[in-house]
């Protein structure tokens, strides 16, 4: 028996509130060699976080081990106890969690997280471990790294943390590393360094990984060897190059074509997901089409113009702390015309959700700005009954689904209670729409009286889709709208939203992290960093050939997802 | 920090002002001190002369600021009962008060905590599940009703402590103590565990539900997975965060006690200001009860104070500017 | 643990939303300790709304109270015959019958002052957290100078002012009850502001009044809904304890807090009973809420649910 560990028939299950079993791994079997990294690739509920937990010991209080064993160079460790895995953990496994601001204690510095784990796994102690630990966050890159082991967690960036982390995990020299979803918070552009450092620091020991993601460029960049999981049970295994160009299970087939790609557009994503029953849809669209103002005449100008938007936050002063200026969005300027789709793209805190929020209302933008919709000025709009004029005609698919639903109200409810509000239609009627509109959405129209947390989170984007849908919109800010979701889910939504807009010739403004998901949707896109535009221009041109260092720099740290598959 | 202090004197200036002003309105506004002085056989002339002794005739403002002004000069007054000045009277009870208000913070601390952690620890045990139903007994009980029983049981029955009075005490700096008195000790044991029963109860819970709620943390998982021995995870990576909110509650909290210690030093005679107090309301002298409130306020500022400062030494993502 | 998505298209188990029933069931089964105080919970409210039809003796009726009476130990006779389980005070009093209807007083003052102490504190909670602005700044200071005051002294003190009497206790009491409920209500309803269905419903160009009935409210109550019995049995304390130091209910009406305090001359010189058993009543009583408070508050405590 040659393997480091091994994961030999695992079943775990958990017993649930109602009195039935719910297995997160059923049947599940992983080898690891010496010096390997192994990829555990799934979408959310795959169980491949189960794999990693049960290694360590770390499974939660009530899960049971059905089934099945994990082996470290041959020695059974799944049925230790909890004094059992001391000489295991972050001795012979190290571990690193998924979000490196929470895995450390926001209380303790920095050196005594790492002095402490020195101490318990080494005999250096005072001067000679603290060396230990500089030379330690040295090897994983972090700069200033004696000044470093004074600071506290909340002080440095998630990206630093995760190198800390990594340092922590290394500092016993493991056999092994379990590295779960160790850059799924972080920024595109950091996700790619930390990456290479974990990949060096593995190369420079010999330390084998377990990498557990649900990204394929990731698994692509990284792993040598690769297990796709799907509900708790082994879908396919094999060499990455292999099992990523040429899938054999349908479902790791529906998983590589669902993977948005940056290097070509294509018009819809390959996966399933049908729509509802077509009587259903047509009344829907015979709705929404049956518009009052639906003829408008308008001119050549564009749908919608923005002009110097900027957003300033100020967070007052509190007992606690001085006034806070922070400068959110600066002098940015666009136009949208009819039945275009305008990408915004950039990291976490670029602004870009914000522009599209003032350009709703749902922000004022600081002094000095010009927005115009259909013509008309909208800061000068005074009138209720123009304001929702307005706000029926330009409205929003939210980014979580788990809040943008109200929870107190039924599906149908959610969807149609503001039009019944607004007298648009009546009681009766309202009842139908909702049951066509989720028709027309992909969901079947019996579920209208579920409450929104029966609904996964693909199903609640859904039904969000028909709420802003009800208003019979020109308009729609999409803010991240599939962040938030698995990538096949993510698939089947967006070739819905591209459905809906070429039948009812919506206009769209789409704001997203993800450039491959842009390029996919989108006409032109604006580039943003820390509030300004860096970059603008036709999607084909911006993320193929960009101009801009930022814009180069943001493509080149994409995972690429680069076997082709014929 | 500088910037942050002086906000929160400003602030606890305002706080004093409108609390200076609600008791006034309360004292001397919306009950007539004349109709609570004046005996039966009171004729007209001799309400008005004592209205006017009692300065209550002159319009609303200046007796307002003559209030105020007396206030700030620490002159509150003198005690219609005891015939002397209020500050005085108040401030040598003090610290029998405080005495045995610590001593309840200290043994609920010392008893509350360590069931807590035990108990978070250890969700399903037996143990554990006893030790939640005493808190909710405990939390049960009315404080006056703890009060009787003590005495019933172990001064009645048992005879071994006795039930009133503070015994003997010490000068320590000029301030007498009895907790450096066997006599004295005896004395304020009872009154201090009556205080003391709900302190422990609150203590266990809150560092059951501190540590129940650490213990799922993302950062208590990973200090597991890096190896380090269990003792050092719970004195360090536990302690430290449920040490958080026990400190800022177990401060503002101090309030309570003191307002609850009015009910232990009533039942068991104890000569603190909570005494003081209630025997000033029966016998409406207000000069005692209005000292005792703007005193009480003031008290409540500092130590919101205090627990503001400690929290931020004890969280380092609080920093005052 | 990871939170189950499930893929888009699978169809729904047709599992029909849990009634009212089902989830008052689904808290309190397997806690036989959570149910006895429920058992107990209704057993006191209904001794306390059935009294004088029940009770031995009508302990107001002062005609009908015989000073030879007085005094007598549990398990005696009265002069008229009635039986005295719990025995008589110098008046002569039946205290069975005096702790039935004590109790009638004691819950009845609680629960009105709770419930419209926390009526007014989840509206001005709400309209904080919505209006936001000088309406919040008011709202909220007046919030924390009542809350930076232990109720009970808040409540002797306005006692001392206003006097004494039955209304009057329940004035304070309401004093003592709404900030807390308006400091949570606010906290839970910020939160949910942030939200995005309520920016949806502001999109969909929805009133104030209609966001905060239909979205705000039903959202941001079940915090307050929580932790209403232990607000009760607080109050139920309160009471007792300024009925105890006589400044709370008149001894035409005592409560249970009052009965215990006529008690307490005696129970140092033998005649345990008058105090001792309004008192193990009160406690029991407090107890019993207490208990149901516990559970639902465990069962709303995410990191207990987790494992549950």
């Amino acid at each position: 028996m040659n393997n480091l560990i091994t994961v030999n028939d695992l079943t775990i299950a958990y017993p649930m509130s109602d009195g039935e079993i719910f297995r997160a791994l059923n049947n599940i079997s992983v080898e690891v060699n010496r010096g390997q990294i192994v990829g555990v690739v799934g979408e959310s509920g795959a169980g491949k976080s189960t794999i990693g937990k049960t290694a360590l010991g770390l499974l939660d209080e009530n899960a049971i081990i059905e089934g099945g064993s994990v082996s470290l160079e041959g020695e059974k460790i799944s049925n230790l106890s909890e004094a059992g895995f001391a000489p295991i953990r972050g001795k012979r496994i190290g571990y690193i969690y998924q979000n490196p601001m929470t895995a450390l204690n926001p209380v303790l510095t920095i050196g005594e997280q790492l002095l402490e784990t020195i101490e318990a796994h080494t005999d250096k102690r005072g001067n000679a471990a603290k060396a230990y630990a500089i030379e330690l966050l040295e090897q994983a890159e972090v700069p200033e790294a004696e000044d470093r082991l004074s600071k506290y967690p909340h002080q440095l960036s998630g990206g630093l943390c995760q190198r800390i982390v990594f340092a922590i995990a290394i500092c016993a020299r493991p056999d092994l590393i379990i590295a779960d979803e160790p850059t799924t918070a972080l920024d595109v552009t950091v996700q790619k360094a930390v990456l290479d450092t974990l990949k060096k620091l593995a190369k420079q020991d010999n330390i084998a990984i377990i990498l557990i993601t649900h990204d394929m460029g990731v698994v692509a960049e990284m792993c040598d060897y690769v297990y796709v999981l799907r509900y708790g049970g082994m879908v396919e295994h094999g060499p990455t190059e292999q099992v990523l160009a040429h899938p054999s299970k349908d479902y790791s087939r529906e998983l590589m074509a669902a993977i948005p790609r940056i290097d070509k557009k294509v018009d819809r994503f390959a996966v399933p997901g049908g729509m509802g029953k077509s009587a259903d849809r047509d009344r829907a669209l015979a709705f929404l089409l049956r518009r009052e103002d639906r003829n408008v005449i308008v001119d050549d100008k564009p749908l919608l113009t923005a002009r110097n938007l900027s957003k300033t936050f100020v967070t007052p002063a509190t007992v606690v702390s001085a006034e806070k200026v922070f400068k959110a969005v600066d002098d940015v300027s666009f136009d949208v015309s009819h039945g275009e789709t305008l990408g915004i793209v950039g990291e976490s805190g670029s602004g870009k959700s914000t522009v599209g929020r003032m350009v709703l209302g749902l922000h004022q933008p600081d002094e000095g700005y010009e927005l115009t919709y259909r013509a008309q000025d909208l800061s000068s709009l005074k009138s209720r009954a123009e304001r929702l004029a307005l706000s029926k005609s330009m409205q929003c698919i939210f980014q979580d689904p788990y809040s943008s639903l109200n929870p107190r109200m039924s599906a149908g409810e959610n969807i149609t209670h503001a039009i019944k509000a607004h007298g648009t239609v009546g009681r009766t009627e309202a009842h139908e729409l909702a049951g066509d509109l989720m028709e027309l959405v992909g969901l079947p129209r019996g579920n209208v009286r579920k409450m929104p947390h029966a609904f996964s989170g693909g199903e609640r984007q859904r039904i969000g889709i028909a709420r802003a849908l009800s208003f019979r919109p020109d308009f729609l800010f999409c803010d991240e709208p599939t962040s938030a979701l698995d990538v096949t889910v993510q698939a089947e939504l967006l070739n819905l939203m591209k459905d809906l807009q070429s039948t009812l010739g919506l206009t769209m403004l789409f704001v997203s992290h993800d450039l491959a998901v842009v390029r996919q949707m989108c006409d032109r896109v604006l580039v943003m960093k820390a509030g300004q535009v860096v970059e603008s221009g036709d999607c084909d041109k911006v993320l193929v050939d960009p101009d801009h260092p930022y814009t180069q720099g943001l493509l080149q740290a994409m995972p690429r997802f680069s076997f082709d598959m014929g | 920090m500088l910037s942050f202090v002086l906000r929160r004197l400003g602030q606890s200036g305002v706080l004093v002002l409108i609390m200076s002003i609600l008791v006034f309105v309360g004292m001397y506004v919306v009950s007539d001190p004349v109709a609570v002085l004046a005996s039966d056989d009171f004729t007209e002339e001799d309400r008005i002369a004592l209205a006017s002794e009692l300065g209550v005739d002159r319009p609303l403002m200046v007796q307002y600021f003559s209030f105020l002004s007396n206030m700030v000069r620490g002159d509150f007054g003198t005690s219609f009962v005891y015939n002397k000045p209020v500050l005085p009277l108040i401030v040598e009870r003090l610290p029998a008060t405080l005495e045995v208000a610590f001593l309840a913070i200290g043994i609920g601390l010392c008893v509350g905590v360590p069931l807590g952690i035990y108990s978070g620890l250890n969700r399903k045990r037996k143990s554990t599940k006893t030790i939640s139903f005493l808190t909710t007994v405990g939390y049960s009980i009315p404080n006056f009703w703890q009060a009787l029983l003590l005495i019933l049981v172990f001064a009645v029955w048992l005879k071994v402590l006795p039930a009133s009075g503070r015994g003997d005490t010490t000068m320590l700096f000029g301030i007498e103590l009895s907790f450096f008195n066997v006599d004295g000790l005896r004395h304020m044991l009872l009154p201090a565990i009556n205080l003391a029963i709900y302190k422990i109860c609150m203590q266990t819970r809150l560092a059951r539900s501190g540590t129940q709620e650490v213990m799922f943390q993302d950062y208590m998982t990973f200090a597991r997975a890096k190896g380090i021995p269990r003792p050092r995870l719970i004195r360090r990576h536990l302690l430290r965060n449920i040490m958080i909110p026990i400190v800022t509650i177990t401060g503002l909290e101090l309030g309570g006690l003191i307002a609850f210690s009015t009910v232990t030093e009533t039942v068991f005679s104890w000569p603190g200001i909570g005494k003081l107090l209630l025997d000033s309301i029966h016998h409406a002298d207000r000069p005692v009860v209005v000292a005792y409130l703007i005193l009480i306020v003031m008290m409540f500022v500092v130590i919101n104070f205090v627990v503001d400062v400690l929290y931020a030494l004890l969280d380092p993502r609080i920093r005052y500017t | 643990m990871e939170t189950a998505v499930e893929h888009t298209m699978t169809p729904k188990p047709d599992k029909p939303e849990p009634t009212m029933w089902e989830r008052f069931r689904k808290v309190f089964k397997g806690h036989p300790m959570a149910i006895a105080g429920l058992i107990g919970v209704t057993l006191f409210i209904l001794t306390a709304v059935f009294a004088p039809f029940i009770a031995p003796q009508n302990p107001y009726d002062l005609a009908k109270l015989d000073i030879l009476d007085g005094l007598l130990p549990p398990g005696s006779r009265l002069y008229d015959g009635t039986y005295s389980a719990m025995g008589t005070d110098a008046l002569g009093r039946d205290i069975l019958s005096g702790v039935m209807y004590g109790l009638r007083i004691s819950l009845f003052v609680a629960f009105t002052a709770v419930l419209v102490g926390s009526t007014i504190g989840v509206l001005l909670g709400l309209l904080a957290a919505l209006r936001g602005g000088w309406v919040e700044t008011i709202i909220m200071r007046a919030v924390d100078l009542k809350i930076s005051f232990p109720g009970i002294l808040l409540a002797l003190m306005l006692l001392a002012i206003f006097g004494t009497g039955v209304d009057k206790v329940i004035y304070a009491l309401i004093i003592g009850a709404w900030a807390s409920k308006a400091r949570l209500v606010r906290a839970v309803a910020l939160s949910e502001m942030k939200k995005e269905y309520i920016d949806a419903a502001r999109l969909a160009g929805l009133s104030d009044f209609r966001i905060m009935t239909r979205f705000l409210l039903p959202n941001s109550i079940s915090p307050v809904l929580v932790v209403l019995p232990m607000s009760i049995s607080g109050a139920i304390g309160a009471e007792a304890t300024l009925s105890f130091l006589g400044v709370g209910v008149p001894i035409t009406e005592p409560s249970l807090g009052l009965l215990i305090a006529n008690g307490n001359d005696y129970l140092l010189s033998g005649k345990w009973w008058i105090s001792i058993f309004p008192g193990a009543v009160l406690v029991a009583m407090v107890l019993c809420i207490n208990v149901v408070s516990d559970r639902l508050r465990d069962h709303a405590n995410p990191y207990l649910r987790a494992k549950d």
